[in-house]
């Protein structure tokens, strides 16, 4: 019975996931657009939360449904939009995106499904602080550059939104 | 059948497919970094879900998903500055008409 629950809820999930991701390429309008992939940024974070990581869940939380999404809708509003028509191209080009697309999730979707895998796992018992022991000893060097990572994107976004002469 | 690591790579891998449409159909310059975004986000499922479902013995999987979420993160920063700067510059972010470089 407990199985049967602990399934339903990865399905639902899933499904948000999905619907939602497919509002966001479908919906003509932009600011729609913003808001439903804060949905399905949700629905990753709940994903995280369900495969028992809960640290990822909540900064999936905080910096994509949080953070990133703003800055989405910020940008759609400082910025004047034409028609959302079709590509240069015309229709060929919608339909051979979706051509594209379709054939790259049958192709993985035919790999994973003819992968050999045993059932295993590893729960962590205290999700935070192995990530902080691991982050603070063995990874201290990428958790570094990260930083410098983080810094340098800073200052790039404030001059590039800034301009030549004003910064 | 109970959930595993299949069910979770089907489901980033469809999340991929989308964004990818997204990405290759959209002509606005804001709509292509959202497609990339969801993009992002089933790499940083498929991930976790290494790490939840295979045979591991630490959180390696998860460190990287962070690492990967800082990298994301980032890139969002700086591609709307640069979305912005292009809307100054040339009144428009219509990537089909961006082609200044265009020999």
């Amino acid at each position: 019975m407990t199985d049967i629950f602990y399934s339903l809820v990865f399905y639902l999930i899933a499904l948000v996931i999905i619907a939602s991701a497919l509002g966001v390429v479908m919906e003509k309008n932009l600011v729609h657009s913003a808001l439903l992939m804060t949905a399905c940024f949700i629905g990753v974070g709940m994903l995280y939360i369900y495969l028992d990581a809960e640290f990822l869940g909540a900064a999936q939380f905080m910096l994509y449904s949080g953070g990133v999404a703003i800055l989405a809708v910020m940008a759609v509003m400082l910025i004047k939009h034409g028609d959302e028509g079709p590509r240069d191209g015309g229709n060929g080009r919608a339909l051979r995106a979706i051509a594209v697309a379709s054939a790259f999730a049958l192709v993985i979707g035919m790999i994973i499904t003819a992968l050999p895998y045993a059932p295993a796992g590893y729960i962590s018992q205290d999700n935070v602080s192995e990530l902080a022991e691991m982050m603070l000893t063995e990874y201290v060097l990428p958790f570094e550059i990260a930083a410098i990572l983080l810094l340098s994107a800073l200052i790039g976004a404030i001059i590039l939104a800034k301009g030549d002469g004003e910064a | 059948m109970t959930v595993g690591l299949t069910h979770c790579l089907l489901l980033a891998a469809v999340l991929f497919a989308i964004g990818l449409y997204g990405l290759l159909s959209k002509k606005s310059i804001i709509a292509v970094l959202m497609s990339i975004e969801l993009m992002l986000n089933a790499v940083n499922i498929n991930f976790i879900a290494f790490n939840r479902f295979t045979n591991v013995s630490d959180l390696t999987g998860q460190l990287m998903a962070i690492f990967s979420i800082a990298v994301g993160v980032a890139e969002v920063a700086v591609g709307l500055a640069l979305a912005y700067r292009m809307f100054h510059e040339h009144g428009t972010v219509n990537v089909d008409e961006l082609n200044n470089m265009k020999g």
